[in-house]
């Protein structure tokens, strides 16, 4: 009903500014839900979620740029990401909780300097391409990019081998012992939550029309993913929706006053909820509804 | 000539990166506790030596008694407020919350030193900032070379009362088998909250020394997180001279790398060489647990 | 000095211990035996503080001790030798005993009760500077024992002393404690080894899937024929091969 409510607006205004906004909404849906399905249903808390989006703009960016249809830039972005990332699954996967972390951060890393280094002068749209750019496809391909991440792990959640991730999840001893392949479900967790960054990297690279392409890789798009997937609920399908309304929301309304307030403010709101609501936005909706219910 | 140069550089630059892992060794090791906000902490008593020296003139090494304590009583307040909390899970929870705990430390205090002091690079400059030694050929800061020296000595320092007192033997012994030591009349929980604020004031004096060598900013916090885990990696936990040594190796090795393959690839060369102890030997170089 | 009653003890959703109550005077040495996983263990834990019981209380000398932190009972006077010695492997045997020592009631005796520990275990003397990592497992032995005792205790509770030990190690561990128990301690023993325990002890409690199923005295309970046939037939054999 709400993606309903999303398709049609571009056909009641032409506000640009919205348009932004509902496009900034999207691709935070898309690469929070992309993260959560790694970090928040299989467990895997990883720092170095920007590599994958990098990835997936750089090369989408390069091939649309160079000419390529959009859909195979897009594929071929996604693709790439994918590779990589089962590329280090199976080393990275052997480190455990905190070095899992901080081995993807330091990949991520690498992958940032080096791209800076390789290609550090600015990616601009070629002039012909900026004379027919429209916000309303960017619209519709980044909300059908969020769309499709919800979708997909909404489907996962109820799947056989969703109900595998989370037993890895919660007890990864446990679940190999009662026949869980902890490895195949970290790893397909991970080629999933990889393609979609890619594809959130993707629609990135087609909607801006000019940005270092080293930015991509900044680690403030994984610290991103991670406080909307944290503070909207992480582990649960709407929870990156909802966190990614408010924190795209509050960012616009917040930015108007101080530079990067919105991250202070954010930064203390997640510690609360990893403190108090691990389930963030979803757990606190919950909780109300039951007090309103029970009141009623 | 130049390697030369640029490795007696590396030595020095090395010996603050020791310091700094030391302190995230000593958290990581009892607390079994990743505060990925370590680097912030540094930032934070870099700026705290800065703006004693800005504004009452107060020469850095000295100030180092004021930002040490003060540090440490930061550390007492964040054990508090937040990370006892963490402890209380096992091993694995463990971990998970504190890397997100100090994850959203990170974002806090970065954003609170952007607000409060701009995104401007600050350096102390003193007197004598300028002087150097001359060692042949090759030319020594000294104020580089008095960081180094103190350094080590503060590691020494904590060393002996690690080794020697009773608090500093509690701590070894909670890291070891935090059961063993409660049975040992050892309370637990004051053992964790004493190594944490050690951890950050050491953190907090690494951060004056670079004010006063290098130069800091709100954005040095990661890089220098980035560069203690480096060190923690490579040295593995279990010792403070191995942290020590272990950041001496990643000055070396980052000197040499600015020599081959130019300045730009500086950072990448600590991180790949993380990412290949990481997996080849996760215990480091000299640590004797994972 | 010691009272439990109806202690209930769980793990998350596993039950452990059930109603299990029972009393130890002072100057007494009481034995607990039982099967594998009958909760003895757990028993001990829960009475030196390292975890806490769901129902039921714990008394020291009249004080309910259950919710209190381990540090703090230990600093009333109860040490536990804990199962597999849990020594600081890392550190000396000094720096272990010392260690013992730390509640702040024992730090004032520290130096006197280290020579004493010393002249029980001379062999700790000998490997004083060596790591206890190092040590055969008799010497842990020694080492557990000492360390425990380092804090003074009025009370002292082990967990399987003679945990593979050669018989010979067993026997002068046991003549250890039947000396401390002579100079007024009381010992709180779990013990498979039934034979070595029950003729120290004055007292036993049998324990049996987490409740207290037998009670006795010592040399009465190596007679009973319920015991003979439970514990001593096989473990018989055992301590004398």
């Amino acid at each position: 009903m709400l993606a309903a409510g999303f398709a049609g607006f571009p056909l009641v205004t032409a506000r640009n500014d919205l348009l932004n906004l509902g496009i900034q909404i999207f691709l935070a849906v898309a690469l929070a839900e992309s993260w959560n399905l790694l970090g928040g249903y299989a467990g895997q808390i990883t720092l170095g979620h920007a590599a994958f989006f990098g990835l997936g703009a750089l090369v989408t960016r390069t091939l649309w740029v160079g000419g390529a249809p959009l859909s195979v830039a897009l594929a071929a972005g996604a693709l790439v990401a994918t590779a990589f990332g089962v590329l280090i699954g199976g080393p990275a996967f052997r480190l455990r909780g905190a070095y899992f972390a901080i081995g993807t951060l330091g990949l991520a890393e690498i992958l940032r300097i080096t791209v800076g280094n390789l290609m550090p002068e600015i990616s601009t749209i070629p002039v012909t391409a900026l004379a027919s750019y429209d916000l309303v496809p960017r619209y519709y391909l980044t909300l059908a990019l969020a769309m499709f991440s919800v979708a997909v792990v909404a489907v996962l959640v109820r799947s056989r081998v969703g109900l595998g991730m989370q037993a890895v999840r919660e007890d990864e001893a446990a679940a190999e012992a009662s026949g869980v392949g902890a490895f195949r479900h970290k790893l397909l967790a991970l080629v999933l939550s990889t393609a979609l960054a890619g594809l959130a990297g993707g629609a990135f690279a087609y909607y801006h029309v000019s940005y270092y392409p080293q930015h991509a890789f900044s680690p403030a798009w994984t610290f991103d993913a991670v406080l909307i997937a944290f503070i909207g609920g992480v582990g649960t399908v709407h929870g990156p929706v909802l966190g990614a309304l408010f924190y795209v929301i509050a960012k616009e309304v917040l930015a108007v006053q101080l530079v990067e307030v919105h991250l202070l403010i954010f930064g203390v709101l997640f510690l609360l909820v990893v403190l108090l609501l691990p389930g963030g936005l979803v757990e606190a909706w919950s909780r109300a509804r039951r007090l309103i219910t029970r009141n009623s | 000539m130049i390697l030369t140069q640029q490795l007696i550089l590396g030595v020095l630059v090395g010996g603050l990166y020791g310091l700094a892992a030391a302190g995230l060794s000593l958290t990581f090791g009892v607390l079994r506790v990743l505060n990925v906000a370590h680097g912030e902490l540094l930032m934070l008593g870099g700026y705290g030596t800065f703006w004693l020296f800005a504004l009452w003139q107060i020469d850095p090494f000295l100030s180092l008694l004021g930002v040490g304590p003060a540090l440490f009583v930061l550390g007492l307040v964040l054990y508090w407020m937040l990370f006892q909390f963490v402890v209380k899970a096992h091993e694995e929870a463990r971990i998970k919350n504190s890397l997100l705990i100090g994850f959203g430390l990170t974002l806090v205090f970065h954003t609170l030193a952007i607000r409060l002091w701009t995104a401007d690079e600050r350096a102390v400059t003193t007197d004598y900032a300028g002087a150097v030694v001359k060692i042949g050929v090759f030319t020594v800061p000294l104020v580089r070379l008095s960081s180094l020296v103190l350094a080590f000595a503060i590691l020494t320092a904590l060393h002996l009362f690690l080794a020697k007192a009773r608090w500093g033997r509690a701590i070894r012994a909670t890291a070891e088998d935090w059961e063993a030591a409660a049975l040992m009349g050892i309370p637990v929980g004051r053992t964790y909250l004493l190594a944490f604020a050690l951890g950050t004031a050491l953190a907090g004096i690494a951060g004056g020394l670079v004010s006063v060598s290098y130069s800091i900013s709100p954005s040095i916090g990661i890089e220098w997180t980035l560069k203690a885990l480096i060190v923690v990696v490579l040295a593995g936990l279990g010792s403070l001279f191995g942290s020590f040594a272990g950041g001496i190796l990643l000055g070396l090795a980052e000197a040499t790398s600015v020599v081959f393959l130019g300045g730009p690839y500086r950072e990448v060369v600590g991180l790949v060489l993380f990412l290949i102890v990481l997996l080849v030997r996760p215990q480091g170089l000299f640590g004797d647990r994972g | 000095m010691l009272e439990v009653e109806r202690l209930e003890v769980s793990y998350g959703a596993l039950a452990a211990l059930h109603g299990v109550s029972l009393t130890i005077r002072p100057g007494e040495t009481v034995a607990l035996v039982g099967p594998n996983g009958a909760g003895k263990s757990t028993l001990l834990k829960t009475i030196v503080g390292l975890l806490v019981p769901r129902a039921g209380v714990i008394r020291w000398e009249g004080i309910p001790v259950s919710a209190e932190p381990p540090h703090r009972i230990i600093e009333r006077g109860v040490a536990l030798v804990p199962e597999g010695r849990r020594l600081f492997a890392r550190m000396t045997v000094r720096e272990n005993l010392e260690l013992g020592a730390f509640a702040k009631r024992a730090q004032r005796e520290r130096r006197a009760q280290l020579e004493r520990v010393y002249t029980i275990f001379p062999r700790l003397l000998e490997r004083e500077r060596q790591l206890a990592g190092s040590l055969s497992g008799g010497e842990q032995q020694m080492l557990a024992l000492g360390r425990a005792l380092m804090g003074l205790p009025r009370l002292l509770l082990l967990d399987e002393p003679s945990l593979g030990l050669a018989p010979r190690v067993v026997e002068s561990i046991f003549s250890v404690l039947a000396e401390l128990h002579r100079e007024g301690m009381s010992l709180f023993i779990v013990e498979q080894n039934v034979q070595a325990v029950l003729t120290l002890a004055q007292r036993a409690y049998i324990l049996e899937g987490g409740r207290i199923v037998g009670e006795g005295e010592g040399q009465r309970l190596l007679q009973d024929d319920h015991v003979r046939a439970a514990y001593l037939g096989p473990l018989a054999r055992g301590a004398s091969s």
